[in-house]
């Protein structure tokens, strides 16, 4: 008797001996390996504009996602009924990615439970709309009250409930109960000569309402707040390369462009990332070590199991300078011929996986803030992100800063706004020239896009000193 | 369809049904979406969603689309649907991937060669409690390759080429598709970062919308009301140079962006947006407008088409003594607020009239407030697949930052 293997199953209203049917015509062309991927989705959000709830939304998603791979090969079809005849046709699709002799599936085993990485008493499909819209206000109150130059306040709220359940041909099944909640404000003031100012932030976090304390989103409304008004003073710096200081928190996107996606395995496997033939090289000082993780609890990138059904991991990318592993799906780990990394994640059933970041930080190093600060003779702070980009290949990256600092003469002397940094990733790394030891992860609503899937992701950084990228500015300035 | 290197890498094949329901209840107003469209979900999820909305409070400025709005439409023939490409087969599109990576690889050595070739058939139908009610059905066929060569430093610069139409007949020939990539990909080779300047900027077609896009979303109801639009108070004054001529066509034949009725419903018609410089026309949706009240008028783009122009790439460029040719771009944002703008893009240098060294690893970075009215060419080149149809455009005293 196995009753406790239905449980992943159940919720899908499909038992193992339907799974193992499917799987088996998803091998029928003679692939080696297939998994069944079943996810459903509940979805609420809420938008608080101009003082009221102008407008909320519900969504609700269900499919399976069935794979067929053959070695570098993957046959891949996706069906939201989960009846047997359109299960049947899509693992046919699916199995076309063959042509061999048919295989058979394992029975399925006891499924594996997770570690309680997701910290949450209530899931959010059971917490009434009020709690939600509660959080909501308290954070449009908060902002409204803030200044009296505040024009617009917006506040947008969306709790997510995933349900995750994943058999594969080699009788694995997991199942991963997933929760997010999602806070974002934008902040609009306008002075007496009409000058117009405005700012967005945002809290992301796979834990429950609980999380949500008046003292924490006072502080997230506070910060609104400060990175908008400072805006008033703020300018572009002078065009070119200089110094650049991050700071602690979410200038880890450094690193997610300059040096993640450059060590996503599918990218090495195909020769195509600018890292390819460098793990065992020395790529950074001795004080920089990088680590993807997907172990830290009720974060954004918090992952108990990936979308291939292998538990997360803290994967060391860069230890001590030195570049130490890719992060792996099954294909690219088989490949290698080494362990996957938990790192294998989809944006839903409709997608294959493929290796994705979860949390990328860098540990403490030996400085302290100000001493990097004041070792600068003429650069620039960087605080606050919008989005990065990286161009794999040539291991160009960027990334957009929002609010800032001019250093002159080791001193914050003028706040700089809305400027592009552009930088090459194995460049960059070498230019870490001071790393600090206050270490945070950022609590921002990162979301990572890769070949048109998107996933959420968290990343972090201590102080850190790049002698030199190239930042967007004004010629002359 | 994704082969890479002359072997199937990835086969999908898939059908989807998905229902949206648009709920004002007592002037509350929600959106609820499922793909779970059995009989007892079905009727549980319609009976969640509309007491959910009991509890939203009300808003005066949410009403349904007024009847004088979508009750003139016509229905026009778009072309939109080739039924050869729901003929198309897994062994058509292994061939057009292959026809694809020989162009890509012809006389070069490459690193490695990524192409894909889907289709697909969309419908989507609109009905509301009111009497409108509408469908549009739309076939697609893309091909697109990426191509990697080595260059020095162990870098392995990328070129893309992507093309996608309602008809097969339309669509690039796939070889041709595989000869630009990898005419892009060489052109990259050796790049690197030239000294900051204040030069003249010249937008290739294919970069054009990276960079328009952005002073175009400001014109949206939505921006305006919320005070986060740089054009909120401009209407019918110069936000550019004379030469810049916009005009929405929603009922162009066969463009994928072609639609009779917008997101509210609304008839589509077309409309000048910006004409000889001087801003005509927001993107007005119902709700928007009620609160700004102004009329409303479409709710977003479809086909926006840049009139008036002359000539292309390589004739403006000899017109440009010192200047940056953007290819395409890396990252960087715009703020919609204030218009400030800061990208990091990849093209070349022009020096004297000629497309010189190839560049990268820069960033262009200013205000369109300032740089629209320094619009001094306009081509008549637009990619003939595109939707967002930018020609060639060429601004004057463009800030740049490299080296």
């Amino acid at each position: 008797m196995r009753t406790t293997a239905t449980l992943p199953l159940s919720p899908f209203e499909v038992d193992e001996a339907l799974c193992r049917r499917v799987l088996d015509a998803a091998l029928a062309g003679g692939a080696g390996h297939g998994d069944l991927y079943f996810q459903r989705v509940e979805q609420t959000s809420v938008v608080l504009e101009d003082g009221i709830v102008s407008r909320a939304a519900t969504a609700v998603d269900r499919g399976v996602g069935i794979r067929a791979v053959n070695g570098d090969q993957t046959g891949f079809a996706y069906c939201e009924e989960l009846e047997e005849a359109p299960m049947l046709a899509a693992a046919r699709a699916a199995s076309a990615i063959a042509s061999g002799g048919a295989r058979r599936a394992a029975p399925v085993g006891a499924p594996a439970t997770g570690r309680g990485l997701y910290p949450i008493v209530r899931p959010w499909p059971d917490v009434e709309l009020d709690s939600k819209l509660a959080v909501a206000r308290a954070v449009e109150e908060r902002l409204r009250a803030s200044d009296p130059r505040v024009a617009k306040v917006r506040v947008a709220w969306m709790d997510t409930d995933e349900l995750v359940a994943l058999v594969d041909a080699a009788g694995r099944a997991i199942s991963d109960h997933r929760p997010m909640a999602v806070v974002s404000a934008t902040l609009t003031l306008v002075d007496a000569n009409g000058r117009t100012e405005s700012n967005s932030s945002s809290l992301a976090m796979r834990r429950g309402l609980d999380w949500f304390s008046a003292e924490r989103l006072a502080d997230f409304a506070d910060d609104l707040v400060r990175r908008t008004q400072v805006l008033f003073d703020a300018r572009r710096p002078p065009a070119g390369e200089m110094p650049v200081v991050l700071a602690a928190g979410a200038s880890g996107i450094l690193l997610h462009e300059a040096i993640g996606h450059g060590l996503e395995a599918d990218h090495n496997r195909k020769g195509q990332s600018i890292y390819s033939d460098r793990v065992g090289t020395k790529v950074a000082g001795p004080d920089v070590t990088v680590v993807d993780s997907g172990l830290h609890p009720g974060e954004r990138g918090a992952l108990e199991f990936d979308d291939e059904g292998y538990p997360s991991e803290r994967t060391v990318l860069i230890e001590d300078g030195v570049l130490r592993g890719y992060l792996h799906d099954t294909i690219s780990a088989r490949h290698y011929g080494v362990e996957p990394t938990g790192s294998g994640r989809r944006e839903s059933f409709r997608h294959v996986p493929m290796p994705r970041m979860r949390c990328t930080y860098m540990e403490n190093g030996p400085n302290d803030r100000d001493e990097i600060v004041a070792s600068v003779k003429r650069g620039i702070l960087a605080e606050n992100f919008a989005n990065g980009q990286v161009a794999i290949g040539a291991g160009d990256f960027t990334f957009f800063v929002k609010n800032g600092w001019l250093i002159e003469d080791g001193r914050l002397t003028a706040p700089i706004r809305d400027v592009n940094i552009i930088g090459n990733g194995p460049d960059a790394l070498s230019r870490i020239t001071m790393v600090a030891n206050d270490f945070r992860l950022d609590t921002g609503g990162w979301t990572c896009g890769k070949e048109g899937q998107s996933v959420p992701v968290s990343q972090g950084l201590p102080t850190v000193l790049v002698s030199s990228l190239t930042v967007g500015g004004t010629h002359g300035a | 369809m994704r082969c890479r290197d002359g072997a199937v890498e990835t086969v999908e094949e898939s059908r989807s049904t998905s229902v949206r329901l648009e709920l004002l209840v007592d002037g509350r107003y929600s959106t609820h979406a499922t793909t779970d469209l059995r009989d007892g979900p079905l009727d549980a999820f319609v009976g969640e969603a509309v007491a959910l909305t009991r509890l939203l409070e009300v808003d005066p400025h949410r009403r349904p689309t007024p009847e004088a709005l979508w009750r003139d439409r016509r229905e026009i023939d778009l072309d939109l649907v080739d039924p050869r490409v729901d003929a198309i087969s897994n062994e058509d599109r292994i061939a057009a991937c292959r026809s694809i990576e020989e162009g890509a690889r012809s006389g070069a050595d490459v690193l490695g060669v990524t192409t894909w070739a889907s289709d697909g058939r969309v419908t989507t139908a609109r009905v509301s409690s009111d009497g409108f009610s509408g469908t549009r059905t739309c076939t697609s066929a893309s091909l697109g390759t990426q191509v990697g060569v080595a260059d020095e430093g162990g870098k392995r610069p990328e070129g893309y080429r992507f093309c996608s139409a309602t008809h097969l007949a339309d669509l690039m020939d796939a070889g041709e598709v595989g000869r630009v990539a990898l005419a892009r990909t060489l052109a990259k080779l050796g790049a690197r970062k030239s000294a900051s300047a204040r030069a003249t900027l010249v937008l290739a077609p294919e970069a054009g919308g990276g960079f328009l896009r952005r002073p175009l979303g400001a014109l949206h109801a939505s921006a305006i009301q919320q005070r986060s639009s740089f054009l909120a108070d401009r209407m019918g004054e110069p936000v550019s140079s004379p030469l810049l001529r916009i005009v929405d066509e929603p009922h162009r034949p066969r463009s994928l962006a072609s639609r009779l009725y917008d997101g509210d419903g609304m008839t589509t018609r077309e409309r000048t947006i910006v004409d000889d410089g001087v801003l005509r026309s927001f993107y007005v949706d119902v709700y928007y407008g009620s609160k700004l009240g102004l009329e409303p008028t479409t709710t977003g783009s479809t086909n926006t088409v840049f009139q008036g122009g002359e000539g292309d790439l390589e004739s403006l460029t000899r017109e440009v003594a010192d200047g940056f040719l953007v290819r395409g771009w890396l990252g960087g944002n715009a703020n919609a607020t204030t218009g400030d703008f800061s990208f990091g893009f990849h093209g070349h240098r022009i020096t004297g009239g000629r497309i010189d060294a190839p560049v990268a690893e820069m960033n262009v970075t200013g205000n369109y407030r300032e740089v629209l009215p320094r619009l001094v060419a306009v081509g008549a080149d637009p990619d003939p697949w595109s939707t967002f149809r930018t020609p060639t455009l060429v601004f004057e005293g463009v800030d740049f930052s490299g080296a």
